[in-house]
């Protein structure tokens, strides 16, 4: 069985329902993305898995325990990042990593050992005794996901947890995510930046307006709206030599669907799956066309959530 | 986990400076500012001069007789009491109404019951019930307090009832000064402001987004709710023994007269802090805005209108209706003359108060989704 399985659920706050109907399910060990732009019930969900909120209609299993029934063996499993810097401004890193992690019920030299590793981990071992109001954004950020991971959790959730981080804080966040993966955790990941979902999340789910309108990996997704890549050359085209014949002769490459020429621009539409790129470079060496620019456009999940919505993502 | 959670509570109270000196030093300052600096604005003593008490026996027990009589000998020997035998009760009382003799007593029935018939003169009225409430716990006699005449409530209060306990207790060989007075309703003062600390400690942890990991950490959420409020108690403790012990070693400031009162005193002033900071996360789980805004004027004025900051301030029919100001007397009466009947009342009213508030804080705290 899936370690999380979310069937119908229904979230409702007065009138306004802010999850519609969801369901999904996340496999063990597994980085799972949940994208859509803001207000569309990510967090609601987050909340309803982190037993947080509770919910109109629908079922979740957690690991095989009913969240209605098990709240209390659920919540012993379950690391929460959440969307906003939670911690406190007084205590130190150590402190605040140490008071959440016993709040599960960790002690002494476990207690001690976890909270050290979680904050090794987070590349904030050097800190351990600053308070959070020195530290930069990118380093708070971080502090955040220790205190959400400290207890060694088999599920993280995290919510949108590089929302204003510098780049290099961003990237030391994501490959701490894959790594908390590759220690047997399951991760479910929110965001609104498609390139970190497209980055990490082994699967992805997009949400709109409360609903799931897409669900897979990132190939599943983008191909549902088109399995083509254009790629567009700039060459110099010499006297005499004949240009409809060299297209024909690249639409015969295999994976190739189309090629147009637009005075200086050859444009090929190929198969993602062939990504022939290379072979059509060097057909236009072979015919000794120097190629002056390349570029190449892939569809990805803006597309998608464009095609599907006719909205853009952000 | 209730350790750990009293713990953060502490460490967060000491390193917040804002808190330290709103909860610590200004109280203190306050003492000295307005007990040395104002003093000369306000009327620190009331002489009570000569006290005549009318007296009738009707104890049946020869050795209730025998120490009412002693008793009576022991206190006339002292210049300014008199004490006089009445052949009348009826007349007497008549007397006490017209503010001819300062009160009636009677001693009666067996287990001897003491009857007070009261005068006109509260503060008056309060040495004769010091005296015989003295005189009851050695005697193990019932104290039956009688208001002979109705007028005689009224008048205590337009004699200025809020500085009524600055009397000059010459027979317990204390001086008052301002500086007494006003360590106490800086208590009360600090007391009734921790109202911050607790609307603060839910508040807090909202705004610090803090609350949502609290809540689904793997705890009981009413054993979270009073971890919480629990984890208040050290400052509550804190505050009260830093404010008595500065101003008592700084100020020469005097609280009550023996340790045993004392000691009942910061009882009483821990279980009024212990309510209102109840009161305080209550509020703070309803109400997400800060209180600095909202109800904490409203304590301010309660506290002006109660005397706290001048003894000169009593406004009839208003000043009374305060807790505040109820606080303030059980505080002195307990201060000044020993007598526990107030203090006993707020500190029920109190324990009830907590109580009441941390059940409905718990099932608030329970059933609230943090959204």
């Amino acid at each position: 069985m899936s370690y999380v399985y979310v069937e119908n659920l229904v979230k409702k706050y007065g009138d306004l329902t802010a999850v519609d109907h969801i369901s999904f399910t996340v496999e063990k060990e597994e980085i799972f993305g949940l994208l859509g732009p803001n207000g569309a019930g990510k967090s609601t969900t987050l909340n309803v898995i982190t037993t947080l909120t509770d919910f109109n209609k629908g079922e979740v299993i957690i690991n095989g325990l009913d969240i209605r029934k098990d709240k209390s063996q659920i919540k012993q499993i379950i690391g929460m990042v959440p969307q906003d810097i939670a911690i406190y401004n007084h205590l130190s890193a150590y402190e605040n990593v140490k008071f959440f992690a016993s709040l599960y019920g960790l002690r002494g030299s476990r207690l001690r050992k976890n909270v050290l590793e979680a904050l090794e981990f987070v590349g904030l071992s050097d800190k351990i005794k600053e308070k959070p109001k020195n530290m930069s954004g990118g380093m708070r950020r971080r502090l955040n996901i220790a205190c959400g991971i400290a207890h060694d959790p088999r599920l993280i959730v995290l919510d949108e947890p590089t929302v204003g981080v510098d780049t290099q804080s961003r990237e030391h966040i994501l490959n701490s995510i894959r790594q908390l993966r590759d220690r047997g955790a399951t991760v479910i990941y929110t965001s609104h930046y498609m390139q970190e979902v497209e980055e990490i999340c082994d699967r992805i789910a997009i949400i709109d307006k409360g609903k799931m309108i897409a669900l897979g990996t990132e190939r599943e997704l983008v191909s549902m709206v088109t399995d083509v890549k254009s790629i567009y050359v700039e060459t110099r085209i010499p006297a005499g030599f004949d240009r409809e014949a060299f297209c024909k002769k690249l639409k015969l490459m295999p994976g190739v669907k189309a090629v147009k020429a637009e005075d200086a621009v050859i444009r090929v539409d190929v198969s993602i799956e062939q990504n022939g790129t290379e072979r059509i470079i060097q057909e236009f060496l072979n015919h000794r066309l120097p190629i002056d620019n390349i570029k190449s456009e892939v569809p990805n999940l803006d597309t998608l959530f464009l095609t599907l919505t006719g909205r853009e993502l952000r | 986990m209730m350790l750990e959670i009293i713990l953060k509570e502490v460490r967060e109270f000491l390193r917040d400076k804002t808190n330290l000196f709103f909860f610590m030093v200004f109280p203190v300052i306050m003492v000295y500012l307005l007990g040395n600096l104002l003093s000369n604005y306000d009327n620190a003593e009331e002489a009570i001069g000569t006290l005549t008490v009318h007296y009738m026996i009707e104890a049946s027990d020869p050795a209730d007789v025998m120490a009412v009589e002693s008793f009576v000998q022991n206190l006339t020997d002292q210049e300014n009491i008199i004490f006089e035998k009445t052949g009348s009760l009826d007349l007497s009382m008549e007397m006490a109404g017209r503010d001819e003799i300062d009160a009636v007593v009677l001693f009666t029935g067996s287990p001897m019951e003491i009857h007070i018939y009261e005068g006109m003169n509260r503060i008056r009225n309060r040495s004769v019930n010091a005296m015989m409430n003295g005189f009851s716990q050695i005697n193990k006699a019932v104290k039956v307090l009688a208001k002979n005449n109705p007028m005689a409530l009224a008048d205590a209060a337009n004699t200025g009832d809020s500085g009524s306990g600055f009397i000059e207790q010459k027979d317990l060989g204390i001086k008052r000064t301002m500086v007494d007075y006003y360590s106490i309703t800086m208590l009360t003062m600090l007391s009734f402001t921790s109202l911050m600390i607790g609307s603060i400690c839910f508040i807090g942890e909202r705004q610090d987004r803090t609350i949502r990991r609290l809540k689904i950490a793997p705890v009981s959420q009413v054993k979270l709710f009073l971890a919480k409020i629990l984890g208040l108690m050290p400052q509550a403790i804190m505050q009260t023994t830093l404010m008595m012990v500065l101003n008592t070693v700084l100020f020469k400031a005097r609280y009550a007269s023996n340790l045993i009162d004392n000691l009942y005193l910061f009882f009483m002033f821990f279980l009024i802090t212990f309510a209102v900071i109840s009161i305080g996360a209550v509020y703070g789980l309803f109400v997400n805005i800060n209180p600095m805004a909202t109800i904490f004027p409203v304590i301010w004025i309660m506290m002006f209108l109660s005397g706290t900051y001048s003894k000169g301030i009593f406004i009839d029919g208003v000043t009374q209706l305060m807790p505040i100001y109820q606080v303030q007397e059980a505080a002195f009466d307990l201060a000044l003359f020993g007598n526990y009947e107030k203090a006993n009342t707020v500190v029920l009213v109190c324990a009830v108060t907590s109580i009441v508030m941390l059940v409905v804080g718990a099932a608030e705290f329970r059933r609230r989704e943090e959204r």
